[in-house]
Formats: C-alpha cells, structure tokens, sequence
C-alpha cells in the first residue's frame, strides 16, 4: 500500500508540474504600483483577499501572508473584500503602500447558497435550506457524505454503520414515500448519488434543500430534499499545495456474552425444564466468537490537492486514498480518486469542467457475523478437522444449531465488488448581456462495476449439503447523461430586482450486465488457490439484461425582490418519465414562496434586533423513484420441465409478476412556514421552521394477497397517503473575544409522522411486528403484550376471562402471562394491539467549539428520544427453545428464583420466546458523543524556515460516548426497510474510532 | 454575431425539446410484455409447461408440502432444531404467516393456479393449425388447476377459488370446501374429456385420461362419493384405461432407472440438469429437495424422519418365504437394515439412534452417499398400486367386501406376501374389520408417499378424541392436536387481514 501511495505521488508531482506551466501570469499597465497588506482587526493576515480598483475590472488577490501588489492610478480607490469581513473602500491618494483593515462581517448573512441552476445570498433565502460547513464534515473519519451530516443539521436524519463501505441512509423531514428516503445528490450540477465512490475531502460548499419550494426546481427527484454539493475552485493567487494525512483505528461495541460454564448450566437448565435429556456440551472449549470475528480496524485517508489560478482561468486538481480494513474479520474497502476541476472565461463566453474519476474496492462482509456471534455457542470449537473444510459448528446432541461459523462464511464465500467511477460535467456560459446569461450544462456519469464471488468448498452449518465449488461474475455498466439548457435574466429596476430563469433537462440513464456462473472450480495445483475466472468448471450459466430510463423537463423560476423587504419566489417545472405509462408520463409541479425582511422596514427599530425575517412557503414536487418498467407486465421465460422418456428439457414461459398499468406520479404538497432572527448584533442567531408534508398517491409495492399468485416482488401502485408535519428549530451562539472565540448550536427536529390512508382498498397492512393502519405513523409496533410472569399453577388456573375460561392452560409456573386482548378465552394474533412507536418524539444535535491562539476544539452530540425499538439481539439470545449463546448474567425464573422478569427457561416451547410480543421491545432513547475533536496549528514562528505555511494536527474521536438503556448494540442503528425502521437485527454498528490527522499547506 | 449565438440557442432548444420526449418511450430490452404474448401456439405451449414447472417450487412438490402432507401424518415427525419448522408438523401453530410451514405453500398453489388460470383465458383466443391441440392445452391447465385446488382443500379446506387470470387488487371469496370439490369434480370432468388416452414418449410426464380419472376418484372419495369414485377407478382397472400393470420390482417406483413405467399414474417429473434455486430465476432448478430435507443426519438436512412404529408394521407379517417383507427395505433406513437386509445407510454403518428411521423411497443412496438441492427421480403421485387398494376400499365401502380382497392380494402378491384371507382370516366379510387391515396395508404399501394425511382425514380417524388418541400411542406429536380444529391448517394471516372476504378458520 505504501508503494502505491508513492506511485500516487509521483504521478502527482508531473501533473503538477504540467499545470504550473499552464497558469498565467497577470501583466500590469504603466502606472504606479502599489504594495501592501490586508489583515483582520485581529491583525492575522487574509489570504486570497480581492483589491479590485474601484469602477474597473482590474484586480488582484493577496497572498497567503495577505500582501498584494497592484498598478493603479494613483487617484483611484481601492476596494477590498473577502468572504467573511466587510468590504472596504481605500482612495490610494498617491500612496504607495495601502494596508486594510477587514472587519469581520457581524452579519454573517452574506453567505452565498447554492439553490440549483443559480446562487442565492442567504439573506434573500425564502425556502428552507441548511448550508453545512464543509470543514465540520471533513473533520470527521466518513467514508461517504452522508455519514458526516449526522447532527449537524435540523431535519436531517442520517443513520449509518461501521461496515466498511458502507453508505448511510439520510432521511429529510421525515418519511415522506415508502419508496427510498434518500434525497437527490447534485454535485457540481450532476445528479447523481454521493455515493462510497465520492471523496467527502472535495466537498466545498453542501446545502440541504428541505422544502418543497427550495427542491422544486428539481422537480420530480426532489420529493426527498435535495442535497447539492460543489467541489472545490482553484481561487485566483499562487499555486497552494494541500496536503492531509488522516490514521484511524476502530473497534466494535461488544455483546456480554456467556462463557462456557455459566453457558453449560443455563443450556441444561432449558433441557430440564423441557423434560428433554441433556446435549452432551463439550465443557473442554470455550470459544469467545466475538474475540474471533472482530478485530480492530484501520481507516488511512491520504489526501493532496493542488490549485490555483490566473487572471481568467482557475484549477484545483486533488488525489485521494482511502483505506479501510474492516472491523470483522475478511472486510475492507478503499478507495483511490482524482479530481480535476478547471474554469476560464474570455470575453462573454466562459467554460468550466468538474471530474472525478474513482475507483473502489470492497471486500464484502458474507453472511452476517454481528448474528453470527451470539448465535453460536461457547462449547462449539473455531475449528474441527471432522467436519467438511474444517470449522467447527453445530452438532446434533452436542450443540444443536443451525448458527453458521462466520470465520467458515469469510474463508469460502468471498464477494468482492469494485466500481471504477468517472464523474463529472462540462459547461459553458455565454453573457449576451449584462442582464442575460446562457447555460449549457452537459452532466456526463459512468461507472463499470465488477463483481465476483467465489464460494469454495467446505461447511459452515449443521447438517449442510456439500456444496460444489462455484464462482459467479458479473460487469455491469452504468451511464447517464445530462443535458441542460438555461437561460437566466437578472436585472434591476430602481427598488425591485428581478431574477428569471428558464430552462430545459434532459437525462438518459442506462445500466447494463452480463453475469455468468459456473460450478465445480478446480483448483490451481500450481497455487493451491481456486482459479478465479470463468474459464473454468462447469455447468454454465450465462446472462444479461439492459435497463433504460430517461427523463424531460421543463422549468422556470422567478425570484423577486423588492426593497430587500419582499422577497418573492416562484418555480413551476414540468417533468416527463419514460417510467409511467403514455396517458400519465407527464406531471407539472408548482411552487410560490415569499419572504418579508422586517428587519428592513422604516417602522422597525431596533438595535436588539439585528435581523428579522419571516418566510412562507408551498409546493408541490412529483416523484417517480420506482422501477424503469413498472407499469409494463412482462413474461418469464426462465424456467424449464422436464419431460418424455428421455427426460428432456422443454421450454416454459408465463406471466409470475403482477403490474398496475394505470401508475402516475407521487405527490408531494409541502408547507413551510418560517422564521429567522438575528439578536446581540447577531451573535445568537435562531431559525425556525414549520412544515406541513403530505405525500399522495405514494408509489409503493404493498404486499398483495397470496391468493393472485403474484411473485418476484410486490407490483408498484399509486396506493398511500401519508404525512409529515414538523418543526426545526437552530440556535446558535458565536462569540470572540480577544484571542478566544467560541460557538455553540443547538438543533431540534420533532416529526410527527402519520399514514392518512392506504389504497387498495386496504386499511392496515402487517410488516413483521408492525403494523401501518390509516391515521397512525407508518410501522407501529403490532404485537402482543406480556403481563408478568405466572408465579404457579393457581395462577394459571386462575387466569381466566369474562367467561371463566382458562387462558393459558398450557403455560407452566414460569411463564409469560399475555393479555388475552379481546377476550376470547386464548391468546390468538387477535390479541395483537399497537403498543408502541419506532418514531423518536425529538432529535436534538448539540455543536460547540472553541479557538484560543493555535488551539481548537469541536465537538457534536445527537440525541434522541422517544423511539421503542425492536432487539433483535435480545430477540435470539433470550428465546432459549432454539440454542444459542445467552447474555451474561441472566437469572431465569426458577422455583427458587421467583423474582426475576426473565421467564423460565425450556428448549421445549415456542411460548416464552415468541418473538411478536413487546418482550423484545426496548426504549431506543440514546445520547451520543458524535465527535469530539482537537486541533492545533503549529505557530507560523516555526514553520517560517520550512516554507511551510500551514501546518495542522488533529486528534479526534468518534462515537466514544453513548449514554443509552437499550442492550443492543448500537442504538443508532440502521433498517433499509421502511416499515421495520425500528427493528434492529443483526445491524452493523457505528464504531468507536479514534483518529489522528496531519495537515499541511504550501 | 448575438443574433447567430441567439438562434442557435433557440435551434438547439428546440432540437432537445423534440428529440427527448421521444426518447421516453422506453420498451424493456429484455423480456416480452404479456400483452405481446399469447399469440402463437408455442406461446401456448410454453405457457401450459409453465404450470408444470410449479412442481419446482418449494412451497410445493420440491420441498415443503412433504412436510405438510408427510411429516404432519403420524408416518413422519420433525425433530429439527429449527423449532418453528418443526412445530407446524406438530400442531403448534403461532406465527399462521410462517413461511415456510403455511403461507409459502398457500401463496404456490394460488401461482399454479395463475398459470393454469393464464392458459384457460388466454390460449382459446390463439389460433391452432390443429384444434385437438388447442384443446388438450386446454385440458392440461384445467386438470393441474384441479390437482393444486385439491391438495389446497385437504389443507385448508374453506379456501378462495380464483378462476380468471389475477389482478393486483383482487379480493377473491372465500369458498365452502364442497364447493372447492365441486371445481375440482367439474375441471376434472372437462379435462378428462379433452386429455388424450396417452401420450407420445416424448410427451411423457403430462397428465392422461387415467391421470384424471384417479383424481377424480380421490375428490370422490375424501367425500365419501363412493359410487362415483367406483366408476373413476373403474376406468383404469377393467375400463378402456386398463393399461396399467405393477412393476415387478417394487423399488422401480422410487429410483430413477424405470420411470414412467407401467404401475405410473401420474408422476412428477424430475430432473437434475438445472442446478439453480426454487424461483423464477434464469437457472431455476427442475428438481425435488426432498430427499437433502429427509435424509439422515450428516447426510442431509433431517428436518423429517419417519416415525419407528412403521418398522415394527412391517414386521408384524412376514413374506410366503417366511422372511421379512421386502418392502421395509425400501420404505425406510433403520437401525436393523443391514441386519435385515444387507444394506447400509449411505454407505455407513447405523451411526443413529435405535428407535430412530428416515425415509427411504426417493432417495439416491443406491448410488450415491450424500444428498443435494437436486434430486432427479421422479415422485409417483399416484401409482397404480394405490388405485388397487382404493378401489379395494371403495368396493368394501359399498359393501362388497368380499369382492374387495382381490385387489389388495394383487398388491401383495408382487411383494410375495400371502393372500388377505390366508394371512388374516379373522377378517371375513366384516366391513370395519377390512378396512381396519386396508389402513394397514395402505401404509405398507405407500408409506413415504404423500398419501396419509388425506386417507386419514377420509377415515375420519381425524374427527374424534378416541381414534386421535390412537394415533398418538404411534406418534405423541398428536397429543397437541385438537378434534376440530387442526384437521386443516390456519390460513395465512396476511390474506385474512388484507381481504373482507376471506376469514380465518373459527377454531384459529
């Protein structure tokens, strides 16, 4: 690994060398020059500061120790500014030398948004959106964007794992379809998905496009919020080298599991009390399959960026390497990717290109250890020569299960998938007139996926058939295709001030795959390893399919603003799918907000209030985030019979999926009301939001009656409604005094989630131990209820209901004792009742920092509260009918142990165990320290000699704390499915990592 | 040069505009719609081989319903350590959603009859160069049709009887087990006319006139329409589909070295060329996994075994020779069998418990020592042995027992077993005590063969807490069942919760 980072490096320092050839230098003209210095009131010098001559375009920009040098008649004036601090004027009155103060900006409003197909400033914002600092990403140890988004902004929900590669799941505003709740990525104006592939150390700017009027002109792909991101510039000045070395180490949560000893008794004990005879348990092991599986892991992300720019052309090109080895044993991804980003304008016609090309590696995790570990026991040994390829595993009469040894799984099932990635855009801009610009905008996506899986021959489960050696591959390429065309007015009129823009999209998406498998494999006796390609074995099977989907739009926005008091702002975008059928292909989606600056008005005074502004929005987005053929019903022809004398193969073909013909696009109808407010000179800023979210006509495969035979997954259908309603609230507090400055926000998100109706004609429908019935939020905990445990057999016979009938006269002393819900006499799936909800009530994010001389520290707490979830863990470990190892310490009830919850322990009934009761339910509340981190900038003092003018160390950690009663692993887990969100079964957790990072610029 | 750049803008406007709302036609590269299919008469014929291709599936002849139709009968029980898989064999019925015990099966049998359903609405609209053709087409979609409705109502019983092709909202009624007979009675009927007598060899496999009329006489007979039953089975016995005869070797029934052979009424065909899974994939085996789910431990899964009353059945009576019927020995693998008869148990030596047996017919120790997912041999549904000893009980049941014997000695002469009445003369004419011993045969005959759970249901030995109690002194699995209730299963719970016009079982 370390070879390739210098060959990384070394195919740097040409590309390097190349570009510095290409940047321009600036000529000045004949008049005087003036030098001198821009600083902050604090005096630190400010780099990339612009100096621009007051009524012309000449310019230039200081360098990193702030100086600048421009030629300029000497009765000009001066301009200087930089993001962040107020813009100065400085007539040069002959001088030769002008300093400038910059004071910092109070205001901190001038922040400039990216909203799709233009740029608004923050203060004129009239929809909800959140703008993530980049850096409080970056800080973190992320493999995708996603993951770094936790906590830090209102409305955004983010749940992810520590599997390595794995991609988290964001969540804005609720569940709003039942489809997939992951929001539109636009990076560099590419719609697309910040995927593994992405490097997070790119990122320059996010903004988080919550609501309906701010996403619109995204249109049908926006229902989910919209996240945009851009890359970063070379910024006009001298070539600036970048360069960070980041190193982490990872370790799981563990289970309190059960040793061979107290494992032995409780097993026996089970038997017992089945009146079943004893497993022979082999006392001589006592396997820790936790030691054995997990491991410590390792994250290295190396990351070199160079930019720069001249006059009229700008660069940034940046390397990546990403390693992580994962915390189970036989995982690891990394990831090596490059960026060039380039721009140049001449005249009215300017061009510009983003590309990353990438290309990642994941060694995926087979089968899944996290279960694997409790679900076998103590007494079973790593490794047993008598069984096939030599892992030990269940043994009738010994240790009875069907628990899988994951080593076994790591060592003969491997899936390896690899995507090499080229990413990015081309545009061009014409100014035709001051007030008039044109865009061409060309989005261009490929990737070329690889997969392979070897399955090598050997055991890993009681009673396994010995599977032949197999290896199936596939190549899959996917390609999509942007074009945009936009045409943007923007012109003021005296008090009002007028932005149009018009436009048109189109983008084609294609994916394709050949795939082939074979059986039997050999070994190659020169390497003693399987082969590794198609080429050998036997039994071929060979496949491949295309899938096509394409996508027009048309689309309009209007921002007005008059006065900086109204601001108003309306988008319509109309949008055709090839996924719906002719007669619905084509949905228009209206949105209006406006704003009112108050803080402007003549009539309000008040030094209190720096800022005041109220906001309101609706609109309407579409989505069609389903299957590219969902409408059409097509016919299998897979299969085969065999027939005749000769018992030969004929051919056979039939509809097996269902389809709704007649499926149009969902809904979405948001509302969002508002609020900003600036106070103590804007120090303590707070925003809050309302909104109102319904979705109609949600496009969802609802499990369909068994009786019309239908397989191969549930047909698509217009069948929901379902809303959200919600509030955000940020505060947040900045303040420097001196040398110290320090900064505080909290964030709520509170999200009410509600099903109004199902379609179909259904009113409930039953996902696991969850039910979603009209008027109540989606997968709500259906089950049924324990009610203590019977202490002896008079209370068994004396449990009975209205009729004196004896509810449970099977149970033995011991027992869960259930409600008999509808008093029938027995305890039936008609006692099932909703009990509780898998929603939190409120998440809460807490960030603060603080900066004195070179030293500073950030840190992010989450928290959330309210949600029951499921323990899937809990859920095998405490069953006790089906053998598994046990947590540590439990006290079943026994005749001599009466006052305990936990119930008596028997390998005969499924009564205890049942896993559709609230037994397994568990307060999922959690607090958690997201991120705590250091860092110091070694004092320019001591790199003055190293011509180095930055240096940074870090030190952070991730997840160390977590403040929670739920005994699963991880309380901030993930369910991709959107009913069961709350069922946590066998979920990789998040790690605990601990980082240390190294950064430097020159 | 404004004007130009304008234009072009424009041009190049107007050119996407009209070239991509044309690109959102898209049609699948990949399969063809329904609605460009059913057109020619391979469509049709590969359509009508779709059903069989049901026999594949896991929820039915591939692998589950065994467990269902076997284990759940006191021939077999389920010791596996997979509690819930072996609970529904033994009457503990909770989670009535449980895959692979119910509704997976329940769901099989509703996409066989979708298929079937396919075939019977779309094919009469295709033209046939020869109209025979069309309509055994035709007639093979109405017999499997009545085949799955058959085994759905020995199950379930009070089930929903879907007879057009589905659609996704279809909210089908539940319907009164008679009437379930009554399809089943009338698709037979139809299916019987149009079938033909019998098939070229090429075709072997597909159902024949016989095929339907042994149908017809089980339907008959779990309504104890006795007479009607007499005149079904009289076709294949003495009537023009007199064309069966027993195989010599009793063993030929369950290897796959003579199938489709003489004794075969209709006979799942099996194959081993496919090596994929039970779906709708490209590789979807052709196979049964019966024989990896049954096998002893260490060779297969052994979610099933045999219950060890039958050993001793066997042993009750010995052959003309005075040894022991050699039928046990391919009936079952048991602790004796080497003793007995000389073989091993794949290829090992008994290494399990001594009041332990598993099934034997169907699996492939005769040449090999393990199993896998991709069982070859054929599984007789019906041979012509079991019509013997129907027609046998359906003679006695109308009271002609005495003409009765015959057919069951034809079944125990291949198995050199004396005659009826020398063996047990104490039976005479007495109708109850004939078909006391018939239940007894029926079980050496057939043992392993999917046939217990109805004959017991038929028998109503199901129906009262005393013949109940009999059972449970040979398989304790039956101290769980309830008279009135677990003679059928609950249905699954999605399908009562998501259609008003279907409702659970009221004993569930």
């Amino acid at each position: 690994m370390k070879t390739k980072f210098t060959q990384i490096l070394k195919q740097r320092y040409y590309l390097l060398f190349f570009f510095s050839l290409l940047v321009q230098q600036m000529h000045a003209q004949q008049q005087i020059t003036i030098t001198g210095k821009v600083a902050s009131a604090t005096g630190e010098p400010i780099p990339f500061a612009n100096v621009v001559i007051k009524n012309t375009k000449n310019g230039a920009v200081t360098d990193f120790d702030g100086r600048y040098k421009i030629t300029a008649a000497s009765n000009q004036t001066l301009i200087f500014s930089s993001q962040g601090y107020k813009t100065i004027e400085i007539a040069i009155n002959n001088a030769t030398t002008v300093d400038a103060t910059l004071a910092e900006d109070a205001m901190k409003l001038d922040e400039i948004v990216v909203v799709g197909y233009g740029s608004q400033q923050k203060k004129d914002l009239t929809g909800a959106v959140s703008l993530v600092k980049a850096g409080e990403i970056q800080k973190r140890q992320v493999t995708t964007v996603a993951d770094g988004l936790q906590g830090l902004v209102t409305g955004v929900k983010v749940r992810g794992g520590g599997r390595p590669g794995q991609e988290a799941n964001i969540e804005i505003r609720g569940l709003k379809n039942l489809q997939n709740t992951n929001p539109l990525y636009v990076i560099d104006g590419v719609i697309t998905s910040a995927n593994r592939d992405f490097n997070p150390n790119d990122i320059e700017t996010i903004q988080v496009l919550k609501d309906a009027s701010a996403a619109a002109i995204y249109g049908s792909r926006a229902a989910n919020g919209v996240i945009i991101i851009t890359t970063k510039k070379g910024k006009k000045g001298p070539l600036k080298v970048e360069a960070s070395v980041k190193s982490s180490i990872t370790t799981m949560p563990r289970y309190d599991l059960m040793g061979t000893e107290e494992f032995a008794k409780l097993n026996n004990q089970a038997y017992d009390n089945a009146g079943y005879p004893r497993q022979n348990l082999n006392m001589a092991v006592n396997t820790d399959w936790q030691d054995a599986v997990f491991q410590t892991g390792m994250i290295n992300d190396y990351n070199v960026s160079v930019s720069g720019g001249g006059e009229n052309s700008t660069f940034f090109m940046s390397g990546n390497y990403f390693d992580n080895k994962g915390t189970v044993v036989g995982t690891d991804f990394d990831r090596i990717s490059f960026r060039v980003n380039a721009s140049g304008t001449k005249g009215i016609f300017s061009i510009g290109e983003n590309i990353a090309i990438s290309n990642s590696k994941t060694d995926e995790m087979s089968g899944n250890p996290i279960i694997d570990v409790y679900r076998m026991t103590p007494t079973i040994p790593l490794y047993d020569a008598a069984n096939p390829g030599g892992y030990g595993y269940g043994k009738q009469g010994v240790a009875d299960t069907f628990g899988t040894n994951p080593l076994a799984i790591a060592d003969f099932s491997n899936a390896i998938n690899e995507n090499f990635r080229i990413r990015g855009n081309v545009w061009s801009e014409l100014k035709l007139a001051s007030w008039l610009k044109y865009r061409f905008n060309f989005g261009y996506e490929t990737s070329f996926d690889s997969y392979k899986f070897l399955r090598k021959i050997g055991n890993w489960t009681l009673n396994q058939p010995v599977d032949p050696s197999i290896i199936d591959q596939n190549k899959g390429r996917s390609e999509t295709m942007l074009f945009e065309n936009t045409l943007n007015f923007k012109k003021q009129f005296g008090k009002h001030d007028l932005t149009i823009l018009v436009g048109q999209t189109f983008q084609k998406d294609k994916y394709e795959q050949i795939y082939g498998t074979k059986r039997n494999i050999p070994i190659n006796s020169g390497t003693g390893q399987y082969y590794q390609v198609l080429n050998q074995g036997d039994s071929p099977v060979v496949g491949g399919f295309i899938n096509e989907a394409s996508l027009a739009s048309y689309l309009g926005r209007l921002e007005y603003n008059y006065d900086n008091r109204y601001l108003f702002n309306a988008v319509l975008r109309r949008d055709g799918s090839s996924r719906f059928s002719d007669e619905n292909k084509w949905g228009n989606f209206p949105s209006v907000s406006a704003g009112w600056r108050v803080n402007n008005e003549s009539f309000f005074k008040s030094e209190f209030i720096k800022d005041l502004k109220l906001r309101a929005s609706y609109g309407e987005l579409g989505s069609g985030n389903i299957g590219n053929y969902e409408y059409k019903s097509f016919v299998n022809n897979f299969g085969q019979i065999v027939l005749g004398t000769g018992q030969t193969l004929y051919p056979s073909a039939t509809q097996v999926k269902l389809s709704n013909s007649q499926l149009r696009w969902e809904k979405l109808k948001q509302t969002n009301l508002g609020l900003d407010l600036g106070v103590l000179n804007n120090d303590l800023r707070f925003t809050a939001d309302y909104f109102i979210a319904r979705t109609e006509d949600v496009l969802f495969g609802f499990p369909i009656l068994l009786t019309t035979g239908n397989d191969g997954g549930n047909p698509i259908s217009n069948a929901a409604t379902v809303e959200n309603k919600g509030i955000e609230l940020e505060l947040a507090y900045s303040k420097k005094i001196n040398e110290f400055s320090f900064n505080a926000s909290v964030n709520f998100t509170k999200v009410n989630n509600k099903l109004v109706s199902l379609g179909n004609g259904q009113n409930e429908n039953i996902v696991g131990n969850t039910m979603t019935r009209a008027g109540s939020p989606v997968g709500m905990w259906y089950v049924l209820q324990t009610d203590g445990l019977f202490q002896n057999q008079a209370e068994i016979a004396n449990y009975k209901n209205a009729d004196g009938k004896v509810i449970m006269p099977g149970a033995v002393p011991g027992d869960i004792r259930f409600k008999d819900v509808n008093g029938d006499g027995q305890i039936t799936s008609d006692d099932k009742a909703i009990v509780g909800s898998p929603w939190p009530e409120f998440e809460m994010g807490l960030n603060a920092g603080a900066e004195y001389k070179g030293f500073d520290f950030s840190m992010n707490w989450i928290a959330s509260h309210g949600a029951t979830v499921y323990d899937g863990f809990r859920s095998v470990v405490d069953r006790f009918d089906d053998n598994s190892n046990y947590r540590a310490g439990i006290q079943p009830w026994t005749p001599e142990n009466p006052n305990t919850d936990f119930p008596r322990v028997t390998k005969g009934s499924t009564l205890n165990s049942r896993g559709d009761s609230d037994r397994f339910l568990e307060n999922g509340d959690f607090i958690r320290l997201k991120y705590i981190g250091f860092g110091y900038n070694l004092p320019e003092r001591i790199l003055n000699k190293s011509g180095i003018a930055r240096a940074r160390l870090t030190l952070s950690a991730q997840n160390i704390i977590t403040i929670t009663k739920y005994k699963g692993l991880d309380p901030e887990f993930s369910n991709g499915n959107i009913f069961e969100r709350g069922v946590d079964n066998g979920a990789f957790p998040n790690l605990r990592t601990y980082s240390f990072g190294v950064e430097f610029s020159f | 040069m404004k004007k130009i750049i304008i234009t072009t803008v424009v041009f190049l406007g107007l050119f996407f505009t009209s070239s991509c709302e044309n690109e959102l036609d898209l049609n699948s590269p990949n399969d063809i719609t329904v609605d460009q299919y059913w057109k020619t008469e391979s469509d049709a014929q590969a359509g009508v081989n779709s059903i069989y291709a049901m026999f594949y599936k896991d929820g039915l002849w591939a692998r589950w319903i065994y467990f269902r139709l076997d284990l759940t009968s006191d021939e077999g029980f389920s010791n596996s350590p997979w509690t819930e898989l072996a609970d529904w064999t033994r009457f503990n019925y909770i989670n009535y959603n449980f895959w692979e015990g119910n509704a997976v099966t329940w769901r099989d049998t509703y996409k066989a009859v979708f298929r079937c359903n396919q075939v019977l609405a779309n094919v009469p609209n295709i033209t046939f160069q020869n109209e025979d053709d069309k309509k055994k087409i035709l007639a093979q979609a109405k017999f499997f049709r009545a085949l799955h409705y058959y085994y759905a109502g020995i199950l379930w019983e009070n089930i929903p009887l879907v007879l057009d092709p589905s659609t996704p909202a279809d909210l089908p009624q539940q319907r009164n087990v008679t009437e379930v007979w009554a399809q089943v009675e009338k698709d037979l009927n139809e299916a019987f006319a149009d079938l033909p007598v019998s098939w070229s060899g090429d075709q072997t496999g597909r159902p024949d006139k016989g095929a339907a009329k042994a149908f017809l006489a089980k339907v008959y007979m779990q309504q104890h329409k006795w007479a009607e039953a007499k005149g079904a089975l009289e076709y294949l016995i003495t009537g023009p589909g007199a064309k069966y005869n027993l195989v010599a070797n009793y063993r030929d029934n369950f290897t796959d070295v003579n199938e489709n052979n003489i004794e075969s009424v209709f006979e799942i065909q099996f194959g081993d060329q496919r090596k994929g899974g039970t779906g709708e994939d490209q590789n979807a085996a052709v196979s049964s996994n019966r024989s990896q789910f049954f096998a002893p431990r260490g060779i297969g899964w052994s979610d099933g075994q045999a219950r060890f009353w039958l050993v001793n059945a066997f042993k009750q009576e010995k052959n003309k020779d005075g040894n022991l019927d050699a039928r046990l020995r391919y009936t079952l693998y048991y602790p004796g069998l080497l003793a007995d008869f000389g073989d091993k148990t794949y290829g090992k030596n008994w290494e399990w418990g001594n009041d332990e047996a598993w099934f034997r017919k169907g699996s492939r120790d005769y040449y090999r020592n393990n199993e896998d997912y991709y069982n070859q041999v054929n599984y007789r549904l019906v041979r012509y042995a079991d019509i013997l000893l129907r027609y046998a009980e359906v003679l006695n049941e109308l009271g002609n027992t005495a003409g009765a014997y015959q057919y069951v000695d034809l079944v125990r002469a291949r198995s050199n077993m004396n005659t009826l009445a020398v063996a047990h003369p104490e039976i005479g004419n007495d109708h109850d005590k004939f078909l006391e011993r018939l239940k007894t045969e029926r079980v050496l005959e057939l043992a392993g063969e999917s046939v217990r759970w109805e004959d017991l249901k038929r028998w109503g030995d199901l129906n009262t807490q005393a013949s109940v109690d009999k059972i449970a002194l040979r398989d304790p699995d039956f101290k769980n069942f309830t008279v009135g209730k677990n003679q059928r299963l609950p249905i699954p719970q999605v399908d009562v919760d998501n259609n008003p016009n279907l409702d659970q079982h009221a004993e569930y």
